[in-house]
């Protein structure tokens, strides 16, 4: 992998990024000029309105989608210079998601399903056993291991997701929607466990939403209208 | 959780139509073998046959017999040869024989026939068709007498019946017209027209002598051996024996190339319609895996997200169809199982609609339907099979790691 390290303390930085799609014979700036830098332990959250380019910006800082223009670095790395299966590692490696439907694998029990991206990095079953009990527990899912998706609530199923996203270590949980699936009894105890994973783990969360709740949790607002990024505004 | 059990897991999340997949892969086995089966059974009775008709599966003669058979070709020291043909792996019999044309005559009429001058110390029923189909009186006792064994229908068109005396008339060693007397010991019956219209069996040495040949002298040694396919690798053998230098050694494919021909344009016909066959599994094995590749697209995108590669979502395409294929071909072998059983054992009697005596290339036919598979064909059917079931699904396979993962998490 060609990795262009930057001499940063940032776990994401986008410069002037870029992103134009086609909608029939019109170019749509999803992403417009946007310059970011997420810091190491951020609990940030995107917001604003549906189209605004949230998910878009999620994307692209996940190696989901690439720039029109601009660069995106994850832990250092230019996700520019990658090849698709070179992005392939780097999300296996750096970078956890949340989405907002859950998207487990369905023949996949809550143990496998946290289980999967380890056994994709090629690790032994012992040492997934230990990390894949320890993280199942952190999330709250003790005792829920043999459970398929379907045998599952909403909420349990996200912190399955929750798990998934975070057994690897990863340099940055992107979470898209997270709670949107859900009611805000759940929605709030999920946030409870993201923020305790962020506050004891140190794992850098960077959200989109719209959900009142996860704003009122992030560390960190960044507001994004028309595909551009209006406020940055950290609340510590 | 490995990719084997994930592709195993995935396979049966619609068990219908996975099973409906699976049956049909198996009832591509069961085609197959019925085909391949009977196909295998059926050519070798026709070959088996026809190497009984007089020629052998393997055949030395002269050279240039083959092209032009007339009588002033011919092997000399055939017992050396003979001996050695006989001590070869492989070889269940050997015959010295002369084949020639003959005009019969008895009393009444004359016709223009064939003879096979045989050894009866050397014959038997199996290495010999016209001797396993004599219906009336037997095979003369002696190599020197004077005895003939003639088809049904000659003896009809002649008019004559068993103990009762024709000519012979052919030509010599040197081109003469020579005859000789015989006396009618049997009749035989195949079931072929034309063999039992116009062909005999007589003693060796007294054609021998009418031929003016001498004793160890004659125009075809038939080897018969235990299975017919390894016939070029006998020719081969018999060809570097010691005393078949100056001999043309001949596979029946050579010797017999009417039943050849039939054979491989029966064969051809044959593999064009298990290629349908095929080729209708492998739609459906590939509608199965593209409709389960579209219906998890979002899986898809979701596992490239969380880092699987491209290659790896193609692999476990592939994976799902190597266990479908498994599934069906287990269940192939389930099904086919007592279908090829009751083949083997009883087959299909069809001699009410094509009768007993069914010729095809110039031999008779059985008009049971059996099948006997050999065991390459079993390979064959399984492993041909398994590669389609794989072929199939490379397209659903490449397919579903080329959609972007962003583009797959927009699909419901």
């Amino acid at each position: 992998m060609s990795e262009e390290r930057q001499e940063t303390e940032h776990i994401v930085r986008m410069q002037d990024v870029v992103k134009t799609y086609r909608q029939g014979k019109v170019d749509v700036h999803a992403v417009n000029k946007v310059s970011l830098a997420i810091e190491n332990g951020d609990f940030a959250a995107l917001c604003g309105p549906s189209g605004s380019g949230k998910t878009s910006i999620l994307n692209l800082i996940g190696g989901l989608d690439v720039p029109t223009s601009g660069s995106v670095w994850v832990d250092g790395i230019d996700l520019s210079t990658l090849d698709n299966t070179e992005l392939s590692e780097v999300r296996k490696n750096r970078i956890g998601f949340v989405f907002q439907a859950y998207n487990l694998i369905p023949v996949l029990t809550a143990y496998e399903n946290a289980e999967f991206v380890m056994n994709l990095q090629g690790l032994s079953d012992a040492e997934c056993r230990e990390r894949v009990m320890a993280t199942l527990k952190s999330v709250g899912l003790e005792g829920l291991e043999h459970r398929r998706p379907d045998e599952m609530s909403g909420g349990q199923q996200q912190r399955v997701a929750i798990a998934r996203a975070i057994v690897t270590n990863p340099a940055i949980v992107l979470a898209d929607e997270p709670t949107a699936n859900v009611d805000s009894h759940t929605a709030e105890s999920l946030l409870d466990l993201m923020q305790q994973l962020n506050r004891d783990q140190g794992i850098t969360f960077l959200f989109s939403t719209h959900d009142q709740h996860v704003i009122d949790r992030a560390k960190r607002i960044i507001q994004v209208h028309d595909g551009k990024i209006v406020t940055d505004e950290s609340l510590n | 959780m490995n990719l084997n059990s994930l592709a195993w897991r995935n396979i049966w999340r619609r068990k219908r139509r996975t099973l409906i997949t699976a049956f049909s892969i198996g009832f591509g086995v069961m085609l197959s073998v019925t085909f391949t089966g009977s196909g295998d059974y059926t050519y070798t009775n026709m070959i088996d046959m026809g190497a009984s008709m007089g020629m052998g599966h393997v055949t030395v003669e002269p050279v240039g017999y083959h092209l032009k058979p007339t009588l002033d070709k011919r092997l000399t020291d055939t017992e050396k040869l003979h001996k050695q043909i006989i001590a070869l792996p492989g070889v269940s019999a050997a015959t010295v024989r002369i084949t020639g044309q003959a005009m019969f005559a008895s009393a009444r009429k004359s016709i223009g026939g064939a003879f096979i001058a045989v050894d009866p110390a050397f014959e038997t029923q199996e290495n010999n068709l016209l001797l396993r189909s004599i219906v009336e009186g037997l095979l003369f006792s002696s190599r020197s007498g004077r005895g003939i064994v003639i088809g049904s229908r000659l003896a009809k068109k002649l008019h004559v019946r068993i103990g009762k005396k024709i000519v012979y008339t052919t030509t010599d060693a040197d081109g003469e017209i020579v005859s000789d007397i015989a006396r009618i010991t049997g009749i035989f019956t195949t079931g072929i027209d034309m063999v039992d219209g116009i062909m005999a069996l007589l003693p060796i040495g007294s054609v021998q002598k009418t031929l003016s040949y001498a004793p160890d002298e004659a125009t075809v040694i038939a080897v018969v051996i235990k299975d017919q396919r390894h016939a070029e690798m006998m020719r081969d053998r018999v060809a570097a024996l010691p005393e078949a230098k100056d001999v043309a050694v001949l596979t029946w494919k050579k010797a017999q190339p009417d039943l050849a021909g039939v054979i491989a344009f029966d064969k051809a016909g044959n593999y064009i319609s298990q290629f349908l066959v095929g080729l209708l599994i492998a739609v459906g094995i590939l509608n199965t895996m593209l409709m389960s590749v579209l219906e998890r697209t979002r899986e898809f995108g979701v596992m490239m997200a969380v880092g699987m590669s491209p290659k790896v979502l193609f692999r476990l395409v592939m994976v799902e169809s190597f266990w479908l294929a498994i599934v069906g071909l287990i269940l192939g072998i389930i099904i086919t199982a007592p279908w090829y059983y009751f083949l083997y054992h009883f087959g299909i009697d069809f001699s009410g609609s094509f009768g007993n005596d069914f010729s095809y290339g110039g031999v008779l036919v059985d008009p049971v339907f059996k099948a006997r598979l050999f065991k390459e064909s079993i390979m064959a059917i399984l492993g041909s099979l398994f590669i389609l079931a794989l072929l199939a699904g490379l397209y659903p396979a490449w397919r579903a790691g080329r959609v972007p993962p962003v583009e797959s998490l927009k699909t419901i």
